[in-house]
């Protein structure tokens, strides 16, 4: 396997809340407490661990997806690894040049032209003149800036500024690079680019750290997922493996009456459980084993497919196909299962098996106990299902002369 | 302990040389932005130090004449046009990492690129108002000679001591906001413990004998020396100067890089 370009070993990060010491005012105050209190056995209260250690691994090639809730410390990790920061206690280290997707446009001065801030940026992302000259072109070119090049910053939109910013960081030769949640710059078409742009670094051997909370894109782009919790140890993991868990972490729990024994996903008619990525289209089996502790009359049971954004792709129940529904009873172990064909493009989702109460049509018990697959990666790699399109060129002259009121009006015309 | 230290200042180098493209854009950025939108472009590099002159040749020539050997506005002139240098040097130093939070909290890079990129921009208004001293120097008939070759070394020595307290007071600055004020006043009374407008060794006694300590001085009068005396500079005076320099700026970058990390969470 090839070399380690990021290693963080067993990183500890500590902040002090509140304000630093901003006039000498405050200063001296603080300077004559520290003098009578006598330091040392001072309590630290102000303070807090941002990152408790925290270890993981990028390879040369390899994406490393990092997530977590606000304040989890994922940016905390990347100002570590571009050594804006340094670690209270462990290790962060780089090997290579590095690349730093994090503010795009940083350096951006507002007077200076596109041109000029593109040699200014650059520099601050480390690139020598002559590297930046010899992309010039392809960088006005990508961000689609065109003869705004020679225009002040100010009069640019947001939009061309951060496709600007992305299009100068697209074009350096990192061995690593760091991104922070900026793919959310520019409309579609742009992001489709900057995706495009992540994915031919992979293929030449960058690794990538890359933070965000968008979990379709992190299941997308990522090799492996560190997901960091506040207060406990980080996950690391395969994607859907942890991507799930994050998720699932955010929904609530389930009904603590219904227990799920046993959730599992195979693939139809083996018992083979779905492990590696699917291809779309595939037919899968989700079969659930639960006890309730309660009796639960006339029950129904469902599923909601969901992607690892949180968009629902698909949710049904089983009266709604016309299924008899079931009493469970206290303690009577219930198995049920649902075939269903995946016919879904690249991505993570996580399959959410309920009970539900038949005349409500409410879920009683979202079993807390989601169980996720990945589709691999296909030819048609954007948007959420496979809809199986048949595509043909139609031939326009024989449509119109299908058409019988133009043939009409032609004969009409004709006796003229 | 002293093969860490050479290591330490081994890697500061290279850091350096790694960034100088930085350094450059840096200092090319402030230079278009100083200019940019003003209508006198580089004409204030000369403005403020012509002002000047002409203030404290009134004073200096009519109210309470001195002596200087050679035409009091020369002497004045290049005196301010050297002090200028040297002052709104730091003053923009001072500020420079503050007035970059964006940069220094989100961006890695030597830290130390904002303050000497400052202190460049000024290096940059100095040749500048060289221009008029030179003209003057035609108008009152002194030709400058051989001595000008110490004029690089000057600038050097120059440059260490700008970059030095530069490097002190922006960091300074950055964990205190009250420097920059505090910068204003300590400016004003360096110029006037400085041979800028008089020559200090005017103001004798124990205050004397204190400001004779300001390592500018010698400074001040090696570039008068040079360029309108046709003397090398005095040797005592300039090695003060120039060891003082080397050991403050070994000093101040050391601290400034072992403090470096903690800038971008003090802001």
């Amino acid at each position: 396997m090839s070399e380690a370009r990021i290693v963080f070993d067993g990183v500890w990060k500590k902040f002090r809340r509140g304000e630093p010491h901003d006039s000498l005012r405050d200063l001296i105050p603080a300077m004559a407490a520290r003098l009578f209190h006598r330091s040392g056995s001072a309590p630290v209260k102000d303070e807090f661990w941002a990152l408790s250690d925290v270890s993981f691994e990028v390879r040369a090639g390899e994406t490393l997806g990092i997530i977590g809730r606000n304040g989890a410390g994922k940016s905390t990790t990347l100002k570590l690894l571009t050594r804006i920061l340094r670690p209270t206690r462990g290790r962060s280290e780089v090997r290579g040049r590095v690349g730093a997707l994090i503010e795009l446009a940083a350096g951006f001065h507002p007077d200076l032209t596109g041109r000029e801030n593109v040699f200014l940026q650059g520099a601050i992302m480390g690139m020598r003149r002559r590297e930046i000259e010899r992309h010039l072109d392809q960088i006005v070119e990508f961000a689609g800036i065109g003869d705004f090049i020679d225009t002040q910053i100010k009069r640019y939109s947001s939009g061309m500024q951060a496709r600007l910013g992305f299009s100068v960081a697209a074009h350096l030769e990192p061995d690593v690079l760091l991104i922070d949640e900026v793919l959310a710059v520019g409309d579609l078409s742009f992001q489709q680019k900057c995706y495009q742009r992540l994915r031919e670094f992979r293929r030449s051997g960058v690794a990538i750290a890359f933070v965000s909370h968008n979990m379709q894109a992190v299941s997308m782009l990522c090799d492996r997922v560190i997901y960091l919790r506040p207060g406990t140890s980080p996950i690391l993991g395969d994607v859907a493996e942890v991507v799930q868990q994050y998720v699932s972490g955010q929904n609530s729990a389930g009904d603590p009456r219904v227990a799920a024994v046993r959730c599992r996903l195979t693939h139809r008619g083996t018992s083979r459980p779905v492990s590696d990525p699917v291809t779309p289209g595939s037919w899968l089996r989700l079969e659930c084993d639960l006890t309730s502790s309660v009796a639960l009359p006339r029950m129904g049971f469902g599923m909601t497919v969901r992607r690892a954004d949180g968009l629902v792709v698909f949710e049904s129940g089983s009266t709604m196909e016309g299924h008899a529904t079931r009493d469970v009873e206290a303690g009577d172990p219930v198995r049920c299962a649902i075939e269903f064909r995946a016919n879904l493009l690249r991505g993570t989702y996580m399959v959410e098996p309920m009970l539900y109460d038949e005349r409500r049509q409410w879920p009683i018990a979202a079993l807390g106990s989601a169980v996720a697959f990945v589709i691999g990666e296909t030819t048609r790699s954007n948007g959420v299902a496979e809809l199986e399109p048949r595509y043909e060129f139609v031939p326009r002259g024989r449509g119109l002369l299908r058409d019988p009121l133009k043939r009409l009006l032609g004969a009409v015309h004709d006796r003229h | 302990m002293a093969t860490p230290i050479l290591s330490e200042f081994r890697e500061m180098f290279a850091e350096q040389t790694e960034y100088r493209e930085l350094l450059y854009q840096l200092t090319l950025r402030d230079l278009k932005l100083r200019y940019k939108q003003t209508v006198m472009g580089f004409g204030w590099a000369v403005f403020m130090p012509l002002v000047n002159t002409a203030v404290f040749s009134v004073i200096f020539t009519r109210v309470a004449p001195i002596d200087t050997g050679v035409p009091y506005p020369l002497w004045a002139y290049c005196g301010l046009a050297v002090w200028n240098f040297f002052a709104s040097g730091v003053k923009f130093a001072t500020n420079s990492l503050a007035g970059n939070v964006h940069l220094v909290t989100k961006v890695y890079f030597p830290r130390e690129v904002l303050p000497v990129a400052a202190v460049l921009v000024s290096g940059v208004d100095f040749l500048v108002s060289t221009s008029v001293l030179a003209a003057l120097m035609l108008w009152f008939h002194v030709i400058p000679g051989w001595a000008l070759l110490y004029l690089p070394l000057l600038l050097v020595v120059q440059l260490m001591v700008a970059i030095a307290v530069s490097l002190v007071l922006s960091m300074a600055n950055l964990f205190y906001r009250d420097v920059k004020y505090l910068v204003e006043v300590l400016m004003s009374l360096w110029m006037f413990a400085t041979s800028v407008v008089y020559p200090v060794d005017r103001i004798g006694g124990k205050l004397g004998t204190l400001v004779g300590l300001n390592p500018l001085i010698p400074l001040v009068d090696a570039y008068r020396s040079v360029i309108l005396y046709n003397r090398p500079p005095d040797s005592w005076g300039f090695l003060y100067v120039t060891v003082l320099s080397v050991v403050f700026l070994a000093g101040a970058w050391l601290v400034f890089h072992r403090a470096e990390f903690r800038f971008a969470e003090s802001v």
